[in-house]
């Protein structure tokens, strides 16, 4: 059983981010770190590697040359390889040609089974896994709350999260691609001797140049501020007149 | 079902369970007729099940479009596989220039797949259409809805998920009926199959039927400020406590009280957002509520766009001051109650 996790940086949303008018791009003041998603997703695979044989955890990321320190935190927390598929490019990277640079590493590759977070925390497009599954010819399952391996038959049982808490439960058959929605684990803390080893662990480099080369199906046009949906009243003054003007609203629509 | 050369077509695929579309697939047309009016284009739906005859004529004399009914053994439940492939070829036939469907489990489980198999650019979460001289352009948020993307397709075909809440439901019923074509197909699936849909689990308290909702979100910062959103939510009758996804991740609460796309949709009296950022996730779960007050510490979060009262504090301090300013006001009424 060979798995590979796919994992992204994204800005901490504790940073603040702003529209850098001349590049067209923007401007993040802040730490990255790991996708949330992108945690419970090699969660998942450390959890089926002490459950059943497996040969190799691989975790990878297509990103600028600071991705590094996210892929060393995979190797923290138990990856056994880390692979960066190192791009240059700063501004907006459409998640087909993420998916395709991916798919062309991970062709050679024969991975059973891939899994990747149900969406980035920082764009939300849900596209890149199911994108991959595609190009490889994999079922997959996205939103996946649940998984269960039966490894002689080669099947996987999957429960996706789909509206309103029901649950859309499938049977697929290996290899497949599934993307994690949180809440399926809760992610370790990284253990102090994979904290160590992953220290000078060599990570796998592959400049994006030297693979497929996908070709842009959209470009962004524009970025902006959202505009105010309702014209929110904002409440002045201290904490209590604050706390005092609410309450005075709330009593006047009749809801206190 | 020809697609002549003059009409680029629009498809929409609509999304159904028991027999009813789904909310999200009524707000897709609606979506589809502002880009219908905008590019002068026809719209086409396309559904697929096991047995919907009966469903895709309703459907046609409901919107007055065309429908195109496929009908498989295999498409009882939706399954990612099986859709693909019943979509396939008549997609390829009917060649539209955008493609929509809901931002829903089903939508973004199906729609990147879809775009790759037919070549197409796809854009999901879509909130907004937009045009700029020859143009056309889909709007949707990122970064915890901070900043908006106008995003153009440069390939003759795109895919589209349409977000939750953006979009109203079509009313009126048209005075002609669309045109119905009915496919039979024998796909046959091999490597996924959907076996059953779960219901969900009950709970003890009911978010629907709540007429004020307070809801939790990261900023509650730790698990012991949680009874400060309950001591809250006590000073309303008919009152429940919901959740962004991130204070359920934490585990400060369980997913039942989740509200957004994956979680519940509620549209109560008030809704009072404790440090909730507002990402598009959530709020299309509550857009729908008639009144929101908002609770964040950072003066530019998302949520504040949806919110009728601003309170830009930390709800640590400041829910406990509410509540000591409602005693002293509200005592005597509280006693009399």
């Amino acid at each position: 059983m060979r798995i590979l996790v796919c994992i992204k940086q994204v800005p901490d949303s504790e940073g603040f981010i702003t529209i850098n008018e001349s590049n067209g791009w923007i401007d993040f003041e802040g730490s990255y770190r790991m996708n949330r998603f992108d945690e419970f997703a090699l969660e998942e695979a450390l959890r089926i590697g002490e459950k059943m044989p497996v040969d190799s955890i691989d975790a990878l990321s297509v990103g600028l040359p600071r991705a590094e320190s996210t892929i060393r935190k995979a190797l923290e927390m138990g990856a056994s390889r880390g692979i960066h598929i190192i791009t240059e490019e700063s501004s907006d990277m459409s998640a087909f040609e993420t998916a395709s640079l991916i798919a062309s590493f991970a062709r050679e590759e024969r991975y059973d089974l891939i899994l990747a977070g149900v969406m980035a925390e920082d764009d939300m497009q849900s596209q890149v896994g199911p994108m991959i599954a595609e190009m490889l010819g994999y079922p997959s399952a996205s939103s996946v709350i649940y998984e269960e391996i039966d490894p002689e038959r080669r099947t996987l049982f999957a429960e996706r999260e789909i509206e309103a808490g029901k649950r859309e439960c499938l049977e697929m058959k290996l290899p497949v691609l599934l993307t994690i929605q949180s809440g399926i684990n809760r992610p370790r803390y990284p253990a102090l001797s994979n904290v160590l080893r992953a220290r000078n662990q060599e990570i796998t480099t592959i400049p994006s140049q030297s693979l497929q080369k996908p070709v842009k199906r959209e470009r962004m046009v524009a970025l902006r501020y959202p505009e105010a949906l309702s014209k929110g009243i904002v409440l002045e003054g201290n904490e209590g007149e604050k706390a005092g003007s609410l309450l005075q609203i709330l009593h006047e629509k009749s809801i206190i | 079902m020809k697609g002549t050369m003059e009409t680029r077509q629009i498809a929409v695929i609509a999304e159904h369970r028991n027999g009813v579309l789904t909310p999200g697939t009524l707000e897709t047309l609606s979506f589809a007729r502002e880009l219908e009016s905008l590019l002068n284009l026809k719209t086409n739906i396309v559904i697929a099940g096991k047995s919907i005859e009966g469903l895709t004529y309703d459907i046609a004399g409901m919107t007055g479009m065309d429908v195109i009914g496929i009908e498989g053994e295999n498409l009882d439940l939706y399954n990612c596989e099986s859709y693909l492939a019943a979509l396939e070829k008549p997609l390829e036939e009917l060649d539209p220039a955008y493609i929509c469907t809901p931002h829903s489990a089903m939508g973004y489980d199906l729609a990147p797949r879809l775009a790759v198999r037919l070549k197409a650019s796809c854009i999901t979460a879509v909130e907004k259409i937009g045009k700029k001289g020859k143009s056309v352009l889909f709007s949707r948020s990122q970064w915890n809805g901070k900043i908006i993307l106008e995003k153009e397709p440069v390939v003759k075909r795109a895919v589209l998920t349409v977000l939750s809440g953006s979009w109203p439901e079509p009313d009126g019923r048209p005075e002609k009926t669309g045109e119905v074509t009915i496919i039979t197909i024998a796909a046959e699936t091999k490597n996924s199959r959907t076996i059953e849909i779960r219901e969900a689990v009950r709970t003890g308290f009911d978010l629907a039927k709540a007429e004020v909702i307070v809801s939790a979100g990261k900023g509650l910062g730790k698990e012991e400020n949680l009874p400060l959103i309950y001591k809250l939510s006590e000073l309303f009758p008919k009152s429940a406590v919901g959740a962004s996804r991130a204070a359920c991740d934490a585990g400060w609460l369980d997913y039942g009280h989740q509200i957004g796309i994956t979680g519940k949709t509620v549209s109560p009296k008030l809704y009072v957002a404790c440090g909730i950022s507002g990402s598009t996730q959530h709020i299309a779960g509550m857009k729908g509520s008639q009144m929101v007050v908002a609770i964040n510490t950072d003066p530019a979060a998302a949520i504040f766009s949806v919110a009728d009262y601003c309170i830009v504090e930390d709800l640590a301090t400041f829910i406990p001051c509410v509540i000591e300013k409602y005693h002293k006001l509200f005592s005597s009424h509280k006693e009399s109650e």
